[in-house]
């Protein structure tokens, strides 16, 4: 009983997920892009480096980076803690 | 010691080891050029040192990796990303005040397709580097605090 | 040109997906680990094949080295 469940559930999630890849668009063609297309036109102009996605990371979303950036201080801090033991 | 690898292993780290920390050096400095940035030129050169550490144990390289200074270099990265952030100021948070200034990492780039100059981008260059030695100092303590206490629970287990 | 790209991408991913299965299925658990290695070391090709160099080059080096190493303190510390 609840393998046949299982089998049944199976076949609609496959079963989905190929009618939802098939309704998928093409690769490299998004349906909104405006932000996108104002970053490739304006980024280097703006501020003066070619690679326009660390110009994402470290200038316009640079919130993003300082989290980032937090998270894996608070790593460390957390594994310190942990093996205080063998740091002696 | 008990905890190295074979010969091999020990003739290949010591040849290749240098090379891989310059190269994620090179990738943190092109950050602004080239694909890559701060934070996957540290990953790279930390996996040097997760190399050293596997192959030497943290005993072996106690005087070539030491975690004070690492811990050291890490907070100095993190202060030294917030600051530049705070520098911004007069504007907005994270506002990049040195691009096309003329001074420091402030010619303007060339629009379109381009070999790439070193010194534009303002902020960037130097927002890389600071995350770059956070992201290098913060990886290399966890691999040596996780060798040290991986050896401590062996030696407790066994007892 | 583009049926090589595509030929390309179906060769990476299968060879994942027979090295993800082999990493279950290997009694040993080094082996194990550096299938699960070749596992991250093929998806950070497959990024670089979608034309995602910054996330392949971040993929290759925490996914194949750093947890790698991880991994390997584990295992001799649980071995005698």
């Amino acid at each position: 009983m609840k393998k046949s469940i299982f089998a049944i559930a199976l076949v609609f999630f496959v079963a989905f997920m190929i009618v939802a890849a098939f309704g998928m668009r093409l690769f490299g063609e998004p349906i909104i892009s405006e932000m996108d297309d104002y970053y490739i036109q304006n980024a280097q102009a703006e501020t003066g480096a070619n690679n326009v996605v660390t110009t994402i990371v470290f200038d316009y979303r640079g919130f993003d980076t300082l989290g980032e950036a937090t998270v894996l201080f608070t790593a460390v801090l957390g594994i310190t803690a942990l093996f205080r033991e063998a740091a002696k | 010691m008990k905890n190295e690898m074979s010969r091999i292993v020990r003739t290949v780290t010591t040849l290749i080891y240098g090379f891989i920390i310059v190269y994620g050096f090179y990738v943190i400095a092109h950050g602004h050029l080239t694909p890559g940035g701060g934070f996957q030129g540290g990953a790279i050169a930390a996996s040097a040192f997760a190399l050293l550490v596997v192959t030497y144990g943290d005993q072996g390289v106690k005087d070539f990796l030491k975690k004070d200074i690492l811990s050291l270099v890490e907070s100095t990265g993190l202060v030294l990303f917030i600051a530049f952030a705070f520098f911004g100021l007069g504007v907005t948070f994270f506002y990049n005040f040195m691009a096309n200034s003329g001074g420091l990492f402030g010619n303007s780039a060339i629009i379109g397709i381009n070999p790439g100059d070193l010194n534009t981008g303002g902020t960037i260059p130097i927002m890389n580097i600071a995350v770059g030695l956070e992201v290098l100092a913060a990886l290399g303590v966890i691999i040596l605090t996780m060798s040290a206490g991986s050896k401590n629970t062996k030696k407790k287990e066994n007892s | 040109m583009s049926l090589l790209v595509s030929f390309a991408h179906i060769a990476v991913l299968v060879i994942m997906i027979i090295a993800a299965f082999l990493a279950v299925m290997f009694k040993d658990l080094l082996p194990a680990v550096i299938a699960l290695a070749v596992v991250s070391l093929l998806l950070s090709l497959e990024f670089y094949l979608l034309h995602a160099p910054d996330v392949a080059i971040a993929e290759a080096g925490i996914g194949a080295a750093l947890t790698m190493a991880i991994y390997i303190f584990a295992i001799r510390a649980t071995r005698k």
